[in-house]
């Protein structure tokens, strides 16, 4: 068992990561107040939808749905980043994870609050969010939506908050203020063998558990596309293609998120160039999946020739979206596969270069498959026109402030990176690694091949 | 803040998250019930029913044992 209790002094080896909430520099001040700033005037301009109505935005018939329902599907994506990854990490026992999850499981529960909001404000009347509970139809995809998206958000926050508990007590032993709240939150936590076997029993379900919730919820997302017969939407593989839309979006936010703390917070002792190329190796693995799945998607409607499907196809291919979607494959696969096959020299560099250019791309990919396909009806009318006012541009504005400020907040009250596990990690690792090695390995003995016995 | 007054909150916060799950239950069963009112396709409604309130109530479930287990597992001072 590892040994947590030493807090304080010079045999703490951890103290980096308590910085960031020891000690407030000037500057954090400056992103608050300007992150604030962002936010207040994301609040203002939704009291200005709210009072004036759905006419301030861009959207009008056909097009009904904007920014909102992309920035939706959008933020809920980037939230498998979190949880999934990290319980994924965690079941398949990577030791390099462990200075990764905590960052990953934060950015899911920001995110998830920031996405499942954009509906209701896509509502125009937030008011008649409460319809949902007094007569909506459980058998609605939309409801489906707001079902999977509230368990997946109770068990992320959840899944962020059990592995916290010890670190959190190692700020309430070192007097950290506010004290009473991590007295509060530290739930009596000594790092006894009995809690640690309930911590660790408890992570172990909850990580499993949380791997299909996360999969539902973006499946589900996809079914309020899927399960109408537009052209452009009505396809089987829309459930798979969002799940890894999301995954690839996911990681590509956590790097980014990694690598501006390590550079904010001086991480680079934990933040290794081995986590980047390997989560780099990740990134690219889904930059072909999505292409696979994308190409997939298009050929099977050119294929079918059917004219309304052909109507939205050419829409993106060569029409007014045409931009955005060669941009996108540019983003998603052409930059990811040329900077990240091969890196052996500027990792972080190209890293950060191919997950800014997913994450724009899979911004655009939102947008490609919301707006075309309600652009061009079935009826006889013109095509329509979606231009995006400056209360969605504020409001889209808004939400990447709130999930920024949160991210600050969070780092000024609780360690991005689990303490716990970086002395666990010390202490074990190699230990376990080395045993199940032996585990994994045949020997060569007398010639003939055998696994060794456990 | 004494060590007793934490210990209440600690426990009025674990019964607000039980409160909670009960509420969806509640939630859950009055569009149980509105579907068979208007036969709204009850059994798609029961099918997403028993799939969603179970993992609410596990996860109520995790974070008491969870509460418990670190309460039991204190070094007696």
């Amino acid at each position: 068992m590892f040994d947590a209790t030493v807090t304080s002094g010079a045999e703490f080896k951890d103290a980096a990561l308590l910085r960031p909430i020891e000690e407030t520099s000037r500057n954090f001040y400056y992103v608050v107040a300007g992150l604030s700033l962002v936010v207040l005037i994301a609040a203002v301009m939704f009291v200005r939808q709210v009072w004036f109505g759905l006419g301030v935005t861009g959207m009008n018939q056909p097009v009904t749905w904007g920014f909102y329902i992309v920035n939706f599907v959008f933020f809920i994506g980037i939230s498998h980043a979190g949880t999934l990854i990290s319980a994924i990490l965690r079941l398949s026992k990577a030791e390099w994870r462990r200075p990764i999850t905590r960052m990953a499981e934060v950015i899911t529960a920001i995110v998830l609050a920031i996405g499942g909001l954009h509906p209701i404000i896509d509502l125009g009347r937030p008011d008649r969010v409460l319809n949902v509970f007094t007569s909506g139809r459980l058998q609605s995809p939309l409801l489906w939506d707001v079902v999977s998206i509230s368990a997946y958000f109770t068990a992320s926050t959840v899944y962020l908050y059990v592995p916290l508990i010890p670190d959190i007590a190692i700020l309430r032993d070192r007097g950290t203020k506010p004290e009473w709240l991590y007295a509060f939150l530290s739930w009596g936590w000594q790092g006894t063998p009995h809690q640690h076997k309930v911590l660790e029993r408890a992570i172990n379900i909850l990580m499993v558990m949380v791997i299909p919730i996360a999969i539902s919820v973006h499946t589900v997302i996809s079914y309020i596309f899927s399960m109408t017969l537009q052209p452009g939407w009505h396809s089987t593989i829309f459930g798979p293609y969002f799940v890894v839309g999301a995954i690839f979006s996911g990681i590509a936010a956590l790097l980014i998120v990694m690598i501006v703390f390590r550079r904010l917070f001086h991480f680079e002792a934990y933040l290794k160039e081995i986590h980047f190329a390997y989560l780099g190796n990740l990134l690219l693995v889904m930059s072909l999946l999505w292409f696979y799945f994308t190409f997939s998607e298009y050929l099977t409607g050119f294929f079918g020739h059917e004219p309304f499907e052909m109507k939205v196809f050419w829409y993106k291919f060569t029409g007014p979206y045409a931009p955005y979607f060669w941009v996108m494959v540019s983003c998603n696969f052409l930059i990811p596969l040329s900077l990240l096959t091969f890196k052996k020299r500027n990792i972080i560099p190209k890293v950060l270069t191919a997950s800014i250019a997913v994450v724009i791309g899979m911004w655009l990919e939102r947008l490609i498959i919301v707006v075309p396909t309600l652009a061009n009806t079935h009826l006889p009318s013109p095509v329509g026109i979606y231009i995006p006012s400056l209360v969605e541009w504020s409001l889209f504005l808004g939400g990447v402030a709130a999930f920024a400020l949160g991210f600050a907040f969070f780092s000024k009250f609780f360690p991005l990176i689990s303490i716990w596990e970086i002395q666990e990690g010390r202490e074990r690792s190699v230990a376990d690694v080395t045993e199940r090695l032996q585990q994994y390995l045949p020997t060569e003995s007398g010639g003939n091949v055998e696994v060794l016995s456990v | 803040m004494n060590g007793k007054t934490i210990f209440g909150l600690q426990v009025a916060s674990l019964v607000l998250i039980w409160v909670l799950v009960i509420l969806i239950g509640i939630w859950v069963v009055n569009l149980l019930r509105l579907s068979y009112e208007l036969p709204d396709v009850p059994s798609a409604t029961f099918g997403i029913s028993i799939i969603a309130v179970p993992v609410f109530v596990t996860i109520a479930g995790i974070l008491t044992y969870v509460f418990i287990g670190l309460q039991k597992g204190k070094e007696k001072e």
